[in-house]
């Protein structure tokens, strides 16, 4: 836009007031409009020069309808001033079309050039959009694209014009060629392996794509670079690097001057008053005579993720002012002499907690779970600590939970602002599939983590549930008709009372299940269980605090007609008809240190439960039966360790345990409670589903439990083991970690058996199995995956199993399994 | 409703702009509203857009999308400054935003931001006669926040972790020094300290229930009517019957006879 400059040559600007506007030039818009759109008023001051009529402009600009504008002065008389804003409407885009390139990429480019259709069609637009066209295919390689723009009036809208963008792929230039001068310390191929991104094109390699991208050699320089410096050649540089155009592709050439190794000699401390030398020495851990590197020290000083560093030895006693220099006092030769010089400063006392980014989640709900508390010293592993557990709560994208400490020099305190992104917490599961003897069964299943029972009284709150104070309330229904049917519901309350982390929980079961053809009430087979549950759990301090306590108490009925209850190696052969209680007292022993529950790269998780029902037997006088009355006691052991190994890989190995015994030797134990390996450990699939009171376990590699061909324990005849084991190592790799979804593959090797005596266990007889798989975690369904295992060792043939069955299984999983 | 049907497929500007006028004028918001979405962009450069983008804000409060109608109020007052509707127009903006504000226990990102578009707002237009309104507006925003920061300081003191408590409740005294939780936040901080100096270590006893006696002292300046008060002078009672209890070593008793 140009502007008609009146003004007066003096330096002062010529101050008038508005008399008259007037507008030309407009064919299509109306005038008055256009005025009203500049937010000139007549008997408005103007000043020459001034920005009442650059602000004007840009007004008018900002509608993006027009293609020029201009101001002139018409006449000034005396001190009224009149203008005239000369338009140039240009033609509008009404569509844009591509030639040349497949509808896909055509597709994919209109959502990248992002041409508004209605917008004035510029040569800035024009340029810009040939611009990025360019660059999308030299981003794919296509480094002599051609990029040709035409223009054709359309005859369907007046004053608009149609884009035929016009491109001219050409061929892909990729990289063939990396060669290397003025190396003599390592070698081509090594120094080739740290340019990450940039990577030659070779016929063997099929999962390189030899794309040439500037940004990402740039980075990759700096990576040569660093990788030099980090074997103390500190003088190291890139003397020059070329790239050449050859015929069949780019050839990249690149000359270092590597200059000397340095090595570490002498390093002294000053300024140092709370540690001694020698103390700060061995957490800085650099020997004499160790290579240069300036990214070990800064690791060593500032932040270490797998050990100690000077900067956390202050920080987490409150020195939050603390800073350290490391100043190189002498070169010789090719030894380097350190001083360290220390600013210990004073100890910060934290002052306020201010949490922000929380739009679902209630302060309270974030602040109890906050280390860094008011008044005391400020320490940086507490705040390390919160962002763990902030994250743990699931209510925030993990990668995104914000510390950002704001010291107040003048008084000595700290200020820390947290920060989170709230993300979906909650799931809804809606399923149907086929289940083997049960054939199709449904499932509806809601789950809310972060409900809130408080603002459920309140109707405006339910949109579409009262969300924020960090309780969890859980429905599920599953059925497939008369047949099997179960319905759960569950509420828990993390800090009973607000003062402490006792969680409470309370949760009801119902399960029926029928067999046969006839479901007539009085002759039909079928099993119902109800149960229902109160649990307390609380979190201990001591060894240390990622350790929980956590009772509970549960009472199950379960109710059985005609039905088959076959125990081997038991007094109890057919018990058909009838009622069975279970009244247990549950203790569990936990300790979870995991960072991150979606995708865990460290940390473990260990477990010790008891379950104990009253020993009825011990008791003097007439007790119940023991098929009435469950008395058993149960002991469950599951440990898993979160192991990173080489860059994303992480190891995660487990063992689980699971003993059940009577307190009486007379007693024998009754069907339920058991143990059943197999399948994904999901407990149904197989010839009859759904044995109510069993536990499931899974065991990749072997046919589901109930299953004719799974392992003997876990077969249809049998109710299940009295003890079983399992062992697994897992190798996990991440695909993708956004937290839409998180998304990894992984390999495993496992190993289990479950025994139907005390006298057959043996912990070295087991099942042994290995495979590969993928899991999916979607915050809104939760985690699903398959797992494809191959079984070494072979089922032993029964009546009912001829022992053929195959190999190698493939497995559906639902959910986060512990077992 | 075919009528309506009819008129969204139409491709006559004018036909629609006239029907969207009429549904405003009838309270049928959400007719309304779809059509003026509609016409933004064909209007661009005529007469009506004045009108039709005020219009099509204010369909956006009166269906409580606050979010959408902020925006647009926004944008109308800055494009048609001198425009009969730009008071109300700023005016509703901040009330948008008013009534966007989140409860206390969430992030008052929105809240803030309203309190200034109300601030600009009595900075433009003094004599307005949304004056008193935007008043209560601004009183009930900056209740809000001190309801907020108390209820933070508060929580440490639920929690019992007394000393976080007593240097919360300062900070929140320091803040919002005439805040109607002003007497809460003196006697809760009293209550704190007692609290804290009953279960500390001998040693610290004595320095903590003078703290609290200074504190009671404090209190009952401020606030000699309050319903507290009861509560308040058992816990100074028991305070001065420690102290006695706890009487000063020689060494401080000297230090204290020389000062």
């Amino acid at each position: 836009p140009t502007q008609a400059q009146t003004a007066p040559p003096n330096d002062g600007a010529e101050h008038y007031v508005l008399g008259g506007i007037t507008v030309s030039g407009a064919r299509y818009l109306d005038n008055n409009t256009l005025i009203a759109l500049t937010g000139l008023k007549i008997g408005d001051p103007i000043s020459i020069p001034g920005e009442e009529i650059g602000k004007a402009i840009r007004k008018l600009w900002d509608q993006g309808i027009l293609g020029d504008v201009s101001v002139s002065t018409t006449k000034i008389q005396g001190n009224k001033i009149f203008l005239d804003f000369n338009l140039k409407e240009r033609p509008r885009l009404s569509r844009f079309e591509f030639t040349g390139i497949s509808k896909g990429q055509a597709d994919e480019l209109k959502n990248k050039i992002k041409l508004i259709r209605g917008k004035v069609v510029t040569d800035a637009l024009l340029n810009n959009t040939r611009t990025q066209v360019k660059k999308f295919y030299t981003n794919k390689s296509f480094l002599d694209v051609k990029v040709n723009i035409t223009q054709r009036p359309d005859s369907a809208l007046s004053n608009s014009v149609v884009l035929v963008i016009n491109v001219d792929k050409g061929d892909k230039i990729r990289v063939r060629d990396i060669a290397f001068e003025g190396n003599e310390a390592f070698s081509d191929r090594k120094l080739k392996g740290k340019l990450k991104k940039t990577k030659e094109k070779k016929p063997y390699k099929l999962l390189t794509s030899g794309k040439f991208q500037r940004a990402e050699y740039e980075e990759d320089k700096q990576k040569l670079l660093d990788f030099y410096n980090a074997q103390g050649y500190r003088d190291a540089i890139i003397v020059s690097d070329t790239l050449i155009r050859k015929d069949d592709g780019l050839a990249l050439r690149i000359t270092v001057d590597e200059g000397p190794k340095y090595y570490f000699r002498n390093i002294t401390w000053s300024g140092n008053y709370l540690y001694d030398d020698k103390t700060l020495a061995s957490v800085l851990g650099i020997k004499e005579g160790s290579a240069y590197s300036k990214e070990t020290l800064d690791k060593r000083l500032n932040y270490n993720p797998t050990g100690q560093d000077i900067t956390s030895l202050y920080m987490n006693d409150g020195y939050l002012f603390f800073s350290i220099e490391p100043v190189e006092t002498k070169v010789e030769g090719d030894s380097i002499d350190i001083e360290m010089r220390i600013n210990e400063g004073v100890q910060a006392r934290v002052k306020d907690i201010n949490i922000a980014g929380n739009t679902k989640t209630s302060d309270h709900v974030i602040r109890r779970e906050i280390q860094t508390l008011p008044g005391d010293k400020f320490n940086r592993e507490l705040l390390i600590r919160t962002q763990q557990r902030l994250s743990g709560l699931g209510y925030f994208d993990p990668e995104k939970v914000g510390m950002n400490p704001v010291p107040n020099q003048a008084d000595g305190t700290v200020d820390i602002n947290y920060t989170v992104e709230e993300k979906p917490s909650d799931q809804i599961t809606l399923s149907g599939g086929w289940g083997g003897y049960a054939g199709f069964i449904g499932t509806v299943g809601l789950v809310f983590n972060n409900f809130s029972l408080r603002k459920a009284g309140t109707l405006s709150n339910w949109r579409p549930v009262p969300a924020g104070d960090g309780q969890r309330l859980a429905l599920n229904v599953q059925a497939n008709g008369l047949q099997y049917q179960a319905y759960s519901f569950s509420f828990t309350e993390p800090w009973l009372g607000g003062r402490k982390p006792n969680s409470f929980s309370f949760s009801l079961n119902k399960t029926i299940s029928r067999f046969g053809t006839s479901f007539d009430p009085t002759t039909g087979q079928f099993i119902k269980s109800n149960s229902a549950t109160v649990a307390l759990g609380r979190r201990l301090r001591f060894p240390d605090d990622y350790f929980t306590l956590s009772n509970s108490v549960s009472i199950t009925q379960y109710k059985f007609q005609n039905y088959p209850l076959n125990i081997r190696n038991s007094a109890v052969s057919e018990l058909t008809t009838g009622d069975a209680n279970n009244f247990v007292f549950n203790t569990t022993l936990a300790r979870n240190s995991i960072d991150n529950p979606t995708f865990t790269r460290r940390g473990s998780s260990l477990s010790l439960s008891l379950s104990l029902t009253p020993p009825y037997s011990l008791f003097p006088g007439a007790h119940p039966n023991s098929t009435q009355w469950l008395e058993y006691h149960k002991w469950m052991f599951d440990a898993s360790w979160f192991t990173p190994l080489v860059g994303k890989l992480v190891l995660n190995s487990r063992a689980h345990f699971g003993f059940l015994g009577a307190y009486n030797g007379n007693r024998t134990l009754g069907p339920f409670e058991r143990f059943k390996l197999g399948g994904s450990g999901l407990g149904y699939g197989g010839a009859s589903n759904f044995i109510v009171g069993t536990e499931y376990i899974g065991l990749r590699g072997y046919a589901d439990p109930n299953d004719q061909e799974a392992i003997p324990t876990a077969q249809t005849a049998d109710n299940g083991g009295i003890a079983y084991n399992k062992f697994v190592m897992e190798m996990r790799y991440p695909v993708s970690l956004n937290p839409a979804a998180t998304v990894y593959v992984l390999g495993f090797a496992e190993a289990g058996n479950a025994f139907n005596t005390y006298s057959q266990y043996n912990p070295y007889k087991l099942y042994r199995s290995a495979g590969i798989g993928a899991r999916v975690f979607m915050s809104a369904f939760g985690l699903l995956g398959f797992d494809y295992g191959y079984g070494f060792d072979t089922v032993p043939a029964t009546v009912t199993n001829p022992g053929t069955g195959p190999k190698g299984r493939f497995h559906f999983i639902i959910g986060q399994q512990i077992r | 409703c075919s009528g309506y049907q009819k008129l969204l497929k139409s491709n006559d500007v004018n036909k629609k702009y006239e029907a969207a006028i009429k549904y405003y004028n009838e309270g049928d918001y959400f007719k309304a509203g779809t059509l003026l979405e509609e016409l933004q962009p064909l209007l661009k450069g005529r007469p009506e857009a004045e009108k039709a983008q005020f219009y099509f804000a204010n369909t956006n409060f009166k269906q409580s999308n606050y979010v959408l109608s902020a925006y647009y109020f926004k944008s109308f007052y800055e494009t048609y400054p001198n425009s009969q509707y730009a008071e109300e127009a700023m005016f509703l903006h901040a009330k948008s935003l008013f009534r966007d504000s989140p409860e206390y226990e969430l992030d008052q990102t929105n809240t803030l931001s309203a309190n200034e578009s109300i601030q600009e707002f009595l900075n433009r237009y003094p004599e307005s006669t949304f004056r008193p309104e935007v008043e209560n507006m601004s009183q009930e925003l900056q209740k809000k926040l001190e309801n907020k920061a108390f209820q933070g300081a508060k929580l440490y003191q639920q929690l019992r972790y007394y000393q976080s408590a007593v240097v919360a409740l300062g900070n929140f005294q320091q803040q919002y020094p005439g805040s109607v939780y002003s007497e809460d936040a003196a006697y809760l901080k009293l209550e704190s300290q007692f609290n804290l100096a009953k279960e500390s270590v001998e040693d610290k006893q004595r320095e903590r229930y003078l703290e609290a006696v200074a504190f009671y002292k404090q209190f009952i300046d401020a606030y000699p009517n309050s319903r507290n008060l009861k509560s308040a002078e058992n816990m100074y009672d028991f305070a001065q019957k420690e102290l006695v209890r706890l009487k000063p070593t020689e060494k401080t008793a000297a230090s204290a006879s020389t000062n």
